[in-house]
């Protein structure tokens, strides 16, 4: 039995280990008494979310107050992520060292952390940009330019980012998170190429393209290629490169609307969502096929990685699937990973003010174990200031570790292109050379790791703005294809680019007398007016209401709406299957006993949100 | 599937208790051949994973979840460790919280301060003869699937408040009744032997018809009444899921059934027999003696003081109980004053104090070394073992007060403990049941008249008390399904009845939807508390066709609403909201009182559920016609 244990914290490696000895032994425990994995751990000054897997298990810790379904949703989908871009969890494992996957999970938990609020932790949201202050129009053009991509027919879908926000997508929102790590993963390359004085960023044209393979299930490729919108015309790849304006395509922000026919109301996502969103599982709870992700490589062997971490649990019971490989060494099918993770989502932390004071968790406690959140979601190679040697160290390592990942200058005459391929090879070669010492995998085997379909993430970047695209793994050798897709876009990004850097990026007005928060559960995308630097002690009442309101909806499938009420608040949450909203009235409350009293100004909440949300685009009648 | 045990430091399982379905399962897997080494070897890496995490990581496990949705809730009071599972979904991780401080608390009113000691509880716990475990295991589980089945049934033990029966003339006759009556008589009888009736109640099902406490009483606490409400029903079980027709009470009134306690529940019964596994409970127990007291013990400011607990049923539902103070029963309080020093002691030498400032805040050494001298002299003269005391204590002695002895220091720590053990013991020696001498009680002659004195005067009326605890109050309201008002400051409550099976008396009818009504209204008060937990005092839910309300508030003793404040959210792993466990209104009150300490201070709540096509204005009217209402009858006094 082998464990690897890797984690992110500062806790001191022996704590570490007692830790993960303890938590796998009784997980183990556990989930034999219940024959079933255990999914949640509470202790009495954090909570962990579970995954065990067959032979892994993940354990992801976080403060007490993040209500349980957010913290296994952020489990679930760093696990989805780390498959996104490593494929088939075991066949990683066997790749690459301790320190190289401890990089990997590192930088994706920063990614999924660095929503700019607490709100998007609770709900694991997209981060947008603001629409409201966006001209239509520029939305308009960017699903444009995606539809524009996809007349080539190895392209299957994309989104257009700036700055780390979401303008444009035509994929699942579980997808599109995904495909957005690279996007600022390559960003902060980029500007440390900058930075280094080569050219600066705000001056000249900065233009690149990369492309990295990927992993993706079965079932979010079936509707890439199989969008339910007229799939009859999909079916056929080699299609006219013109298309008549009639969209054959999967867009989130246009779906089916020609262009010349554009309703205000379908330009606004959070009131249409297009019917071929209706049958993509991309809700935030849904489950994620875990049984994809974790398919067994072919072998197991001769991973030098395993062979020397021995069995730290006491509580193990010796494995019958021990067994002996042909060099001797005595190596087990069980592995246990885990990653204890911690997080704490502090939302000031670069402004340093300590918010929390309420006493009552011991915050203090674990603050040194804890990984502060980026105030900023998009400089993602800060998040972690804290711990700037490890934070170099992804730097670092970067390169080293992307040894698939190909980031190409655009005037860089393809030769990196050249040099990215041959390590592409060299890597698959590497792979089969530690396939061969097992006989050929048994057809079952066969058939889990052919499950994740390796597929290739183009990226194009003009300063700020990327135009992220799924395609065909033909598509790198397809030079005509790449050329076509890169001068049919160029102009329409710059042009967007521009528009974009010029539109004033939220001047949110003067905040209003009241607080809310719109949760738009489809399109996993949040609209609210919590603002991420400064929170008042009405945002953080808010902030306390809505986890509360929020883990009892996501408890209670028939629950409507909820009035919570203390001294100092009264919280309206309400939701349908589409959405939630919450909404305060600021103020202080007139005088109340608590005692029924329909005077009570906590009763009228539903009107006014009703009345003043109206405005924020939110329809709650 | 449902589990709960007690442990040890040392792993060893202390008391357990299963379902037949989850026997069943561990059986499957392990198939050992006594049950007990299964529940061993199944826990114990779980028990010794706790200590270690709590012993390196100063933080320990409160609960486990699984993707089959089996829920484990730990707790640890002080060296004990309580674990309860369910895997049928029953009970939520809250539910197993509230049943682990349910155990608790019903393990302090059998064994009072002998759960101070870790070694003396596994002693009380787990008696070396197996005949004598036996019988205090089922007792125990018996104990444990009563509060169980009154907690999914009754709403008295849903909000944990007693429900009092609604019938000023009747109740204040009762009362007269037992003061000039009953009480005074038993207690100016020579063949009361020493004891001395304190309280008297009556008890029609689960609910309060009349209480009575003496003058010299000290006050019986709501938590307390609640978990004698439990040991009665537990002897003299309620057929709540049973319809209750009238033949069947008229059938049963022959007055010496009433000194043969009723056999167990027959789901019980069927349920031990599942275990024969277990060889201990193929065991009969001696069919208990009729007329003997259970001992109890009740909080009072200074420490749990022994009484003695008389059932005597005047018919089927219908209970008259005494309590009574037992001889000896000051020694408690001198046992309770010097536990509490050395506790005291202890912890200011765990802090590293020294010297004089590990005794800052206590009397002077001298003085209570005397006084202990002096108690120790008196109780080796009581017919009790003290031999280990003395030792103890001269142990002590010359360790914290000789010249060769380590003074007060850390060193002192181990004598310091064993002396703690040994006070308990004494204590034990002259309160625990089974020490106590099996003769001591009211004479029988005293108790039959007793009852018969309470049978003759409610004659007339026990068919009327017994459809009245039925139909204790109605509602007029239109579009209201259900509400209950609860008193905290007295810990009572009101409400409609709500029982499902029963034929003919409720107010929602039978069927389905009362079944489902009755499932809203338990997960109502759960939120509600849940909520009121993290500090929220009012709560509107709409909730499918439905519109639920929850208010907490505070008001002075002429009815003027006081302002609301800022209640505290209380941590994940504290004691569940309620009276019977920790009493979680008690602490609110007397929060609350601080700032209103001119004043006495009362808190009521009130939970609503109405149909959600009623406009909420509306609704909320009638919540607040609906506290003015009741408002009136909780003033009526009950003494």
């Amino acid at each position: 039995m082998s464990m690897t244990v890797f984690v992110l914290l500062q806790t001191p490696i022996d704590q570490q280990e007692l830790l993960c000895g303890q938590l796998a032994g009784v997980c183990r425990c556990v989930s034999e008494l219940s024959s079933s994995p255990v999914r949640l751990l509470h202790l009495r000054k954090s909570k962990y979310a579970v995954r065990m897997k067959d032979k892994f298990l993940w354990a992801l810790s976080c403060v007490v107050d993040i209500p349980d379904v957010s913290v296994c949703d952020l489990l679930d989908q760093l696990i989805a992520l780390f498959c996104f871009y490593n494929g088939p969890v075991r066949q990683s494992y066997q790749l690459y060292s301790k320190q190289e996957l401890a990089l990997r999970w590192a930088r994706y938990l920063c990614h999924l952390q660095g929503g700019s609020t607490e709100l998007h932790h609770i709900f694991s949201c997209l981060r947008t940009i603001d629409s409201t202050h966006i001209d239509p129009l520029l939305l308009l053009k960017a699903a444009l330019i995606l539809q524009a991509c996809q007349r080539c027919p190895l392209v299957l879908a994309g989104c257009i980012l700036y700055r780390g926000r979401v303008v444009s997508t035509q994929m699942p929102p579980a997808l599109t998170v995904k495909v957005m790590v690279y996007e600022t993963q390559t960003y902060s390359q980029d500007f440390q190429v900058t930075a280094n004085g080569l050219s600066s960023l705000v001056g000249s044209p900065f233009s690149s393209t990369a492309t990295t393979q990927v992993f993706l299930m079965p079932t979010e490729l079936h509707m890439l290629r199989c969008p339910p919108v007229d799939r009859a015309c999909r079916s056929h790849c080699n299609q006219p490169p013109c298309q008549p304006s009639r969209s054959r395509l999967l867009s989130r922000t246009l779906s089916d609307t020609p262009t010349t026919d554009t309703d205000s109301s379908s330009l606004d996502p959070t009131h249409c969502p297009p019917p071929s969103y209706k049958t993509v599982p991309s809700s935030p709870r849904s489950s994620l096929s875990d049984e994809l992700c974790f398919s067994p490589s072919p072998s197991r062997v001769n991973t030098p990685i395993h062979s020397n971490l021995m069995n730290q649990s006491e509580y193990f019971t010796p494995d019958s699937h021990v067994h002996s490989t042909s060099n001797g060494t005595n190596l087990c099918a069980v592995e246990e990973h885990l990653a204890g993770l911690n997080i704490k989502q502090d939302i000031d932390a670069n402004s340093g003010s300590e918010t929390k004071s309420n006493g009552l968790n011991s915050d203090q406690d674990i603050q040194s174990e804890e990984i502060k959140a980026p105030a900023n979601g998009y400089e993602q190679s800060n998040c972690l200031d804290n711990h700037s040697d490890l934070d170099s160290q992804i730097k670092s390592e970067e390169n080293k570790l992307d040894a698939n990942n190909h980031v190409t200058n655009k005037n860089g005459n393809g030769e990196t292109e050249e040099e990215a391929k041959t390590k592409s090879k060299q890597i698959n070669r590497k792979l089969k050379e530690k396939n061969e010492p097992t006989n050929t995998p048994s057809p079952h085997e066969t058939l889990e790791d052919t499950s994740l379909v390796p597929l290739v993430l183009y990226q194009h970047r003009v300063k700020g703005l990327v135009l992220a695209l799924l395609v065909e793994p033909e598509f790198i050798t397809d030079h005509s294809a790449r050329e076509e897709v890169h001068h049919s876009s160029l102009a329409s990004l710059n042009g967007l680019e521009a528009h974009l850097r010029n539109t004033s990026p939220g001047t949110p007005g003067p905040p209003g007398p009241y607080t809310f928060a719109h949760y738009d559960c489809i399109q996993n995308t949040l609209t609210t007016n919590v603002c991420g630097r400064s929170v008042g002690p009405q945002d953080q009442a808010f902030v306390k209401a809505t986890k509360l309101v929020h883990s009892h909806f996501s408890r209670l499938d028939t629950l409507q709406e909820a009035i919570v009420r203390n001294a100092s608040s009264a919280v309206y949450g309400t939701r349908t299957t589409a959405q939630e909203t919450y909404f305060l009235q600021q103020g202080t409350p007139v005088r109340n006993s608590g005692s029924p009293d329909p005077q009570d100004s906590a009763f009228s909440l539903p009107r006014k949100a009703r009345l003043r949300l109206l405005k924020h685009g939110v329809n709650l009648l | 599937m449902k589990c709960l045990l007690l442990a040890n430091e040392s792993a060893e399982v202390l008391f357990y208790w299963t379902d037949t379905e989850f026997e069943q399962r561990v059986q499957e897997q392990y198939g050992l051949p006594a049950f007990e080494d299964s529940i061993n070897t199944l826990f114990a890496p779980i028990i010794i994973s706790c200590s270690t995490m709590v012993d390196r990581l100063g933080d320990n496990y409160t609960s486990f979840s699984t993707e089959n949705n089996h829920i484990y809730v730990l707790h640890q009071f002080e060296e004990c460790l309580y674990i309860a599972v369910n895997g049928d979904g029953d009970e939520t991780e809250e539910d197993l919280k509230r049943k682990i401080f349910v155990m608790k608390k019903l393990t302090e009113i059998m064994f009072g301060m002998v759960t101070f000691s870790g070694a003396l509880l596994r002693k009380e716990l787990r008696p070396q003869d197996t005949e004598q475990r036996n019988r205090l295991w089922k007792k125990l589980r018996s104990l444990l699937e009563t509060y169980s089945r009154l907690r999914e049934n009754d709403q008295s033990f849903l909000v944990e408040a007693v429900e009092r029966l609604i019938h000023p003339t009747l109740c204040e006759q009762c009362i007269e009744f037992l003061e000039r009556r009953l009480v005074q008589q038993i207690n100016s009888n020579m063949d009361r032997m020493g004891e001395e009736v304190l309280h008297a109640f009556i008890l029609v099902h689960t609910k309060l018809l009349a209480f009575y406490s003496s003058r010299n009483a000290s006050n019986l606490y709501s938590s307390d009444l609640l978990a004698l409400i439990i040991l009665v029903q537990d002897l003299y079980p309620s057929k709540i899921n049973l319809d209750e027709t009238s033949e069947e009470l008229e059938s049963s009134s022959v007055p010496e059934v009433f000194y043969t306690p009723e056999p167990s529940p027959p789901e019980r019964e069927s349920g031990d027999k599942n275990m024969a596994e277990d060889s201990l409970q193929t065991l009969e127990a001696p069919t208990p003696d009729p007329s003997a007291p259970s001992r109890v013990f009740l909080e009072s400011k200074e420490c749990p003081m022994p009484h003695s607990m008389y059932c005597l049923p005047l018919w089927p539902g219908i209970t008259l109980v005494l309590l009574t103070k037992i001889p000896n029963s000051h020694v408690a309080t001198s046992v309770c004053y010097f536990l509490e020093a050395f506790v005291k002691l202890e912890k200011r030498l765990c802090e590293g104090h020294e010297g004089a400032a590990a005794m800052r805040g206590q009397p002077s050494v001298q003085e209570q070394r005397s006084r202990l001298e002096k108690l120790i002299k008196t109780w080796a003269g009581m017919d009790i073992q003290t031999s280990q005391l003395q030792n103890a204590w001269t142990d002590f002695k010359n360790k914290a007060f000789s010249r060769s002895g380590s003074g007060f220091t850390r060193d002192l720590l181990p004598s310091c403990r064993n002396m703690k053990t040994q006070l308990c013991g004494v204590y034990r020696q002259f309160f625990a049941a089974e020490c106590m001498g099996s003769s001591q009680r009211l004479a029988p002659h005293l108790q039959e008249r007793a009852l018969s004195m309470v049978q003759e005067k409610l004659m007339d009326w026990k068919d009327f008390l017994l459809v009245k605890s039925k139909r204790n109050i109605t509602m007029e309201f239109p579009g209201l399904i259900h509400f209950i008002y609860v008193d905290r400051s007295n810990g009572q409550m009101i409400a409609p009845s709500l029982n499902v099976t029963d034929r003919t008396v409720s107010e929602l009818g039978k069927g389905p939807l009362a079944d489902f009504i009755k499932k809203k209204v338990w997960s109502l008060v759960a939120t509600a508390q849940r909520y009121l937990q993290k500090g929220y005092a009012t709560v509107t839910l709409r909730d499918g066709d439905y519109f639920y309300c929850y208010f907490l508030w505070f008001e002075n003793e002429t009815g003027y609403k006081l302002e609301v404040i800022d209640i505290p959210s209380s941590p994940d792993d504290g004691a569940p909201v309620g009276m019977l466990t920790c009493d979680y209104y008690r602490k609110l009150l007397r929060y609350y009182s601080k700032k209103h300490q001119n004043e006495v201070v009362k808190c009521y709540e009130l939970f609503t559920v109405h149909l959600g096509v009623i406009p909420n204005e509306y609704i909320l009217q009638h919540c607040s016609q609906l506290a003015r209402k009741l408002w009136e009858p909780t003033r009526i006094p009950l003494l």
